[in-house]
């Protein structure tokens, strides 16, 4: 699963996990077995592979959360493939059973791998330096130095100078034998389990995230309001745990909004900003704000966030039926589709038209040019705005069935008033056959749709990320290494060996560190001879 | 060393044994419904409140279709029907006539009907009320504003709703989602108390 491996793991593992003896396997070692396995860091590898490969046609077909009407759309084009591709839930990936079952064995895997790993290290943290060597010269770094003190007082001496570097010191049961064991380091070691332990919370981050936080949007006509609430949400996706009582209760309102464009050269038409200057109510009676949203600015408010992730344009219709009553009168937001430079469909349904219903199938273009004979737009911003529009009389399948999207007509209870689509510039008015009545083209309004996300596991999974890199960089960069020393009586004084070992295999560097220690180990022993 | 490993295995099997054991109860907990509300007609998104466990609906002032002010506190002391409609939405369109109906049947008792008009623009409104004959009165919530407070109340979660409020300001019913004529008759005789006048 990780690099960063338990200095003791290499000797106490008993190599990769295997079946146990022949004869004895029962039920319960066959789930040691199995539980062994997942831990597995090739398991985890194969698991994780596998998510990443689940998520492709996530996102090479359409899916329902995202897009309800590209599945709509394969499902008539592909009628023989769809239906076998819904039934392996390909259309809603991430709420597919096998995608779950991915992520939860890969959650298994992860916190049976990292939480074991953590009490070792613990223990490991804890564990005191071996003793010493008998022959410390066949160490990697080694030292060899008379001094007239003796054995006893040699290796308190050493013990002293070593004590005052930060090491952790291990003195002999014995007190006949002269020898002290000192180790430095122990922040890799710690290092390493805030690694282990941040590596956990941000698995229970995202968890947290998911289960209680939620994400929502709201399309907005500028001038309008509206009120952090499931019925005043397009869409609302609450996590596993939240409810619509865990919207905050802000109010929004779209003062203004603004969209620049390049307006010359090459790249005439690009955007150049987007401004939404919006007020906002937190709770409910409280002041009013003013804030300035922009793409990557968003508002937190509440807890939430709220973000600026599209807009449009909303053209004003007034609609007066047979009977002489204004049934309709209202922006009417319009969606711009891939052909560039806000070219937007929409539909106007008018259900309370008498006698019959009325439906309008619409394109607006912001900046209209003919270009032979087709409505085309020439620019982003509305410098030439009209709409073109077709006409329908019937039934609109809205009084009984299922709820419709406001951005389809569904024709098929309707007949077509008007053969060609009809042109109107703002204040225009088509005169519907039939004595139907007319439609007037009054004005447009911009929109702009907002996300609104709420993860109360972003924060925790940021500081435990954080905490992992440093774990992890303290891990790397502290090398745990040991220093023994071991006096002889010898002569009137005795012999002083120094032996030193880096336990980390990039070992560089600590050369110079262990000449440094041995040379004031021998001058502190030198001092205490002259008094 | 066998011991440790064994007892490391145990461990872990109770850590993961133990989150799954909360996992399930939180869930359990937060889906499961209070007792103190029946369902109406077999319905689970038609409840009434049992009395001493009736929310308190708030208060609110709003603009009438017709353009008057219309402030809820002036009917204090009556049974009131309050519908959350759109004349976009299609279950509205769908349950009207049976709340036309039902305020008709109702009126004698002196129940009222207040029709809250969700996400919505006067003109395509005042066509809805004519096209279904609905007399009683609506107030705008083009803002939500209303249905927000109600939500603090009730977990309103989508267009329509319909509460019934008792005599003394509480919510003793409701129906979340497409109301029919035999759910808001069971609810007013209950709420009511009174058989309605035919």
């Amino acid at each position: 699963m990780t690099d960063v491996r338990a200095p003791e793991a290499a000797t106490t593992d008993p190599g990769p996990p295997g079946r146990p003896a022949r004869g004895a396997f029962g039920p319960a070692d066959w789930l040691k077995w199995g539980w062994r396995q997942l831990t597995s860091m090739r398991i985890a590898l194969v698991l994780l592979f596998l998510l990443a490969l689940g998520t492709v046609p996530g996102s090479i077909l359409p899916q329902q959360g995202a897009d309800p009407a590209g599945v709509q759309q394969y499902d008539t084009s592909h009628p023989a493939l769809a239906p076998l591709l819904n039934h392996l839930g390909l259309f809603n990936v991430f709420a597919a059973p096998w995608f779950a079952a991915i992520y939860l064995l890969l959650f298994a895997s992860l916190v049976g791998c990292v939480v074991p790993r953590t009490f070792r290290l613990a223990g490991s943290a804890r564990t005191l330096p071996p003793r010493a060597p008998r022959h410390l010269d066949k160490l990697p770094h080694s030292a060899e130095y008379g001094t007239t003190l003796p054995p006893g007082r040699a290796v308190e001496l050493a013990s002293a100078v070593l004590s005052g570097h930060g090491f952790r010191l291990r003195r002999p049961d014995d007190p006949a034998q002269a020898w002290v064991s000192a180790e430095k380091g122990y922040l890799r070691e710690v290092g390493n389990l805030l690694f282990h332990l941040a590596l956990l919370g941000v698995l229970v981050s995202v968890a947290l995230g998911g289960l209680f936080g939620y994400k929502a949007d709201r399309l907005l006509v500028q001038g309008d309001t509206f009120a952090d609430t499931a019925s005043a949400l397009d869409e609302f996706h609450p996590g596993r745990l939240a409810t619509g009582a865990d919207l905050g209760p802000f109010t929004i309102t779209l003062t203004h909004f603004t969209a620049a464009y390049i307006t010359s050269g090459p790249q005439r038409g690009e955007p150049v900003s987007f401004d939404a200057q919006i007020t906002y109510i937190a709770q409910p009676g409280g002041p009013s704000h003013t804030y300035n949203l922009q793409v990557n600015r968003p508002l937190s408010v509440d807890g939430a966030k709220v973000y600026l992730i599209g807009h449009g344009y909303a053209p004003v219709f007034r609609v007066t039926d047979a009977r002489g009553q204004v049934v309709y009168d209202a922006p009417t937001p319009f969606v711009a589709g891939s052909t560039g430079n806000f070219l937007s469909d929409g539909v106007v349904k008018v259900p309370g038209a008498q006698p019959e219903q009325l439906g309008f199938t619409g394109v607006f273009v912001p900046t209209a040019v003919d270009i032979g004979g087709t409505l085309e737009s020439a620019f982003p911003a509305a410098e030439n705005p009209a709409v073109s529009l077709i006409a329908f009389a019937g039934n609109l399948g809205m009084d009984s069935g299922p709820p419709q999207s406001v951005y389809e007509l569904d024709t098929a209870g309707m007949r077509r008033l008007t053969a060609e689509p009809q042109l109107l510039l703002p204040g225009q008015s088509l005169t519907l056959p039939q004595g139907q009545g007319t439609i007037t083209f009054t004005g447009y309004l911009p929109w702009v749709s907002l996300a609104i996300t709420h993860d109360p596991g972003q924060v925790p999974a940021l500081v435990c990320g954080i905490a992992a890199l440093g774990g992890l960089l303290l891990s790397f960069m502290v090398r745990r290494r040991r220093v023994f020393v071991r006096a002889r009586a010898s002569g009137p004084g005795s012999t002083v060996q120094v032996g030193g070992l880096a336990r980390t295999d990039a070992s560089g560097g600590f050369e110079a560190e262990f000449a440094s220690l041995a040379a004031e180990l021998r001058s502190a022993h030198s001092q205490h001879e002259e008094q | 060393m066998f011991r440790t490993k064994r007892r490391a295995w145990v461990l872990a099997a109770a850590v993961i044994a133990a989150a799954l054991l909360v996992v399930v109860l939180v869930d359990g907990w937060a889906t499961s419904g209070s007792r103190d509300v029946t369902d109406v007609d077999g319905n689970p998104n038609a409840v009434l409140y049992a009395a001493g466990h009736r929310p308190l609906a708030p208060d609110f002032t709003g603009t009438t279709l017709t353009g008057s002010r219309l402030s809820f506190s002036s009917y204090r002391g009556r049974v009131v029907v309050v519908n959350f409609w759109g004349s976009w939405c299609v279950p509205c369109r769908e349950e009207a006539p049976a709340l036309a109906a039902a305020a008709q049947r109702y009126a004698p008792s002196g129940v009222a009907f207040l029709g809250v008009d969700v996400r919505d623009t006067t003109a395509s409104a005042e066509a809805f009320a004519r096209s279904f004959g609905i007399t009683y009165p609506s107030v705008s919530d083009s803002s939500s504003q209303i249905t927000l407070d109600f939500t603090a109340a009730v977990p309103i979660a989508g267009t329509p709703t319909t509460l019934v409020i008792d005599r003394t300001g509480r919510i003793a019913g409701a129906v979340f989602g497409q109301a029919t004529y035999a759910e808001l008759t069971t609810l007013l005789s209950v709420v009511d108390g009174k058989a309605p006048g035919r």
